[in-house]
């Protein structure tokens, strides 16, 4: 008997007891469907994550500060520890000086024209247009940061780098804003006027500032994060006008620096070593991500478990179905060994047995997923839905890279399970078995 | 006349030591083409475990028994494996056939396992089956069949592979008297129209006559041998026994 002929005759051996087969099938297909379920999300964000970080670009963009920060950022974002006794040392974030600037800017790989340090921004403000009475609070404003950015844009162009641009006072908008403003498209905004009211605090009036609207940015987990992007002059002018009373020798702390770095010539983690080295910290633009990542992997992780665990009990499912089938068809071996059967075909059909069980919970598995993921891809999607801003994450992802794989160790699990009822089979004696009531 | 089974000082023993038990003891005897025997013996004669030894289904403990003039207690698994599926043909008291499966798929079972392609071996099935007479039932599941049917989709199943050799093992054991003799008749037309060699085991003393050879087992011993003889026909007033 030949390899499909095995094949035809486990299967029509295991849907001779429909009932039995259908449950242990419907056991594996619990485990492979939360799997499977779990990968198929787990691929989703990483692709969109990947996607949005691909379209951003900035992989020679480079975040450098002291080590005192990294250690403070990274523990603000892993978690809370509860109050810390206070030393001359503690600051908030340990700031970067003159000195230590020098110091980042005499790296090697490291272009020394690239450092931007972004001050924050103080005080009160409003962007309205003339096509509204309403007025919106100002979110995050900053500059381009350094760096190969390839913010994705719903509409217009990036605000212009050139120098001779630099000194015009333009901005590129976050989604949603060309609407609130009282445009209908975000193609309708472009080229026109909006303004920026920053408030004096003595006098309680409102200084505005005019601004020519070059682009809209396009929704997305990465790009949002950058705000309202302004020209430099437009900055330095609010920068200028928000400090005014400040003493004039006042000069805002560096926290951080941005910075590009010779990609060409290093990898994320070399340079990283040499700046560690040279006594600083720094940030890729995958660091940041990595966050974002981590979270989700661990969600997986635990889900996977749970499906490991499902799987685990499924297993023993396919090892007592086939157990029972060894011990009903004994007969049937007996014969099958009387008339010249060899003990490893019988093993080999027991065997297969259980690998069509592993094989069909698995398909099963996907086939559902699949079908539930595509409803549910399609659900997040509509309007209200929570993934209603991000039109191009595909929640649920499934490449044959993902689920062939988990199919195949199913496939696998099946099979060592089916080891021992197999064995049990292939090494029963004939006339004993045929004697057995 | 060729010998296609040739037994010498055949010894089997069950179970070990002071729990040791031997089946059969010292045996010997030389089976020949053609020959319709039957071995006869009460029940732990040692017919069975004799019938089994000769169908390669279990291995002596000592002794030889050749095959063809082969001698078979020196063949691998592999071997025997393919003698017995090539060269035996079996049919036994409890059927034991798949209940579930349809009699052809029952009957083309030596033929799948010996590997033969699906078109041939369904020709051969079907020839096999048409000449036990059942050429209506054959796609009837094997457990809607009567005990007699069934009994002929085992000879159907004993013949498809055109063996030299049937073992049948109290073939009419499970039979009232009239389905028995066209269950014999069935095997003793195969054993004269193939030339193939019968071997029955059975208590049946009517049965055992109409072989042209009787061989008495008795305490694990040959105790007669009749050798052979002009065969007596199988005639109507035969009775069968069904008592077991």
């Amino acid at each position: 008997m030949g390899f499909f002929e095995t094949i035809r005759t486990a299967n029509h051996n295991l849907f001779r007891n429909k009932v039995r087969t259908f449950l242990t099938i419907l056991a594996i297909f619990v485990g492979s469907f939360t799997i499977i379920l779990n990968v198929a999300i787990n691929t989703g964000v990483n692709a969109f994550i990947d996607e949005q970080t691909t379209a951003l670009g900035g992989d020679n963009f480079i975040m450098l500060m002291s080590k005192d920060s990294e250690a403070m950022m990274s523990e603000q974002m892993s978690a809370s520890t509860g109050p810390q006794e206070f030393t001359e040392k503690t600051s908030t974030l340990g700031t970067l000086s003159d000195q230590d600037l020098k110091n980042l800017k005499n790296i090697d790989g490291i272009d020394a024209d690239s450092f931007y340090s972004p001050t924050p921004l103080n005080g009160t403000g409003y962007i309205t247009s003339s096509k509204t009475d309403k007025k919106y609070n100002v979110s995050s404003v900053m500059i381009l940061p350094p760096g190969n950015f390839n913010i994705p844009l719903a509409a217009g162009t990036l605000v212009d780098q050139t120098e001779d641009a630099k000194r015009k006072n333009q901005i590129v908008l976050p989604p949603e804003y060309p609407q609130a403003l009282g445009y209908e498209k975000d193609e309708d905004i472009i080229g026109q006027t909006v303004t920026f009211a920053l408030k004096d605090e003595f006098n309680n009036t409102f200084k505005k500032f005019s601004a020519e609207v070059v682009g809209v940015e396009a929704n997305g987990i990465v790009s949002s994060q950058f705000g309202m992007l302004l020209s430099r002059n437009l900055y330095d002018e609010m920068y200028a006008f928000a400090t005014k009373y400040y003493p004039d020798d006042y000069e805002a702390p560096t926290y951080y620096v941005m910075a590009t770095f010779d990609n060409s010539r290093y990898s994320e983690d070399e340079i990283k070593q040499i700046i560690s080295d040279a006594g600083y910290s720094a940030w890729t633009i995958n660091d940041m991500m990595g966050v974002i990542r981590t979270f989700f992997d661990v969600i997986m992780i635990v889900f996977t478990i749970f499906g490991g665990i499902a799987l685990l009990a499924a297993a023993i499912g396919i090892v007592n179905t086939l157990l029972m089938s060894v011990e009903e068809r004994t007969r049937e071996i007996g014969l099958d060994k009387a008339l010249g059967m060899s003990s490893g075909r019988i093993f080999a059909e027991f065997a297969t047995e259980a690998i069509l069980l592993g094989f069909w919970g698995s398909i099963f598995g996907v086939a559902v997923a699949f079908g539930i993921s595509s409803i549910v891809n399609v659900a997040v999607h509509a309007p209200g839905a929570f993934l209603e801003v991000f039109p191009t994450f595909e929640l649920f992802k499934f490449t044959i890279g993902n689920t062939l794989p988990i199919i195949l160790t199913i496939m696998f699990i099946a099979f060592v399970a089916g080891t021992a009822p197999a064995s049990k089979a292939a090494h029963k004696n004939p006339i004993e078995a045929l004697r057995y009531e | 006349m060729n010998k296609v089974i040739e037994v010498k000082n055949l010894v089997k023993v069950y179970g070990k030591r002071s729990a040791a038990f031997t089946a059969l003891k010292n045996v010997s005897l030389d089976i020949f083409e053609g020959e319709s025997v039957a071995i006869i013996g009460k029940s732990g004669s040692g017919k069975s475990t004799l019938m089994h030894l000769l169908a390669l289904l279990d291995r002596p403990t000592s002794g030889t028994i050749k095959i063809n003039g082969v001698d078979s207690t020196k063949l691998n698994g592999r071997k025997l494996n393919q003698l017995r599926n090539r060269s035996f043909g079996f049919v036994f008291q409890q059927f034991f056939m798949n209940p579930s499966d349809t009699v052809l798929e029952n009957v083309v079972l030596p033929l799948k396992i010996a590997g033969i392609n699906r078109k041939t071996r369904r020709s051969r099935a079907e020839k096999a089956i048409a000449t036990v007479g059942l050429r209506e039932r054959l796609k009837f599941k094997a457990n809607d069949l009567s005990g007699g049917q069934k009994q002929r989709v085992c000879i159907a199943r004993a013949i498809v592979n055109d063996p030299k050799i049937i073992f049948a093992d109290e073939p009419t054991g499970n039979l009232d008297s009239a389905t028995g003799e066209k269950i014999i008749k069935l095997l003793f037309d195969f054993n004269k129209n193939k030339g193939a060699t019968l071997i029955i085991v059975t208590h049946d003393e009517d049965l055992a006559k109409l072989c042209n050879r009787q061989i008495r087992i008795s305490d694990g011993k040959v105790i007669e041998d009749t050798k052979s003889k002009t065969p007596q026909k199988p005639s109507k007033t035969t009775k069968q026994s069904k008592e077991k």
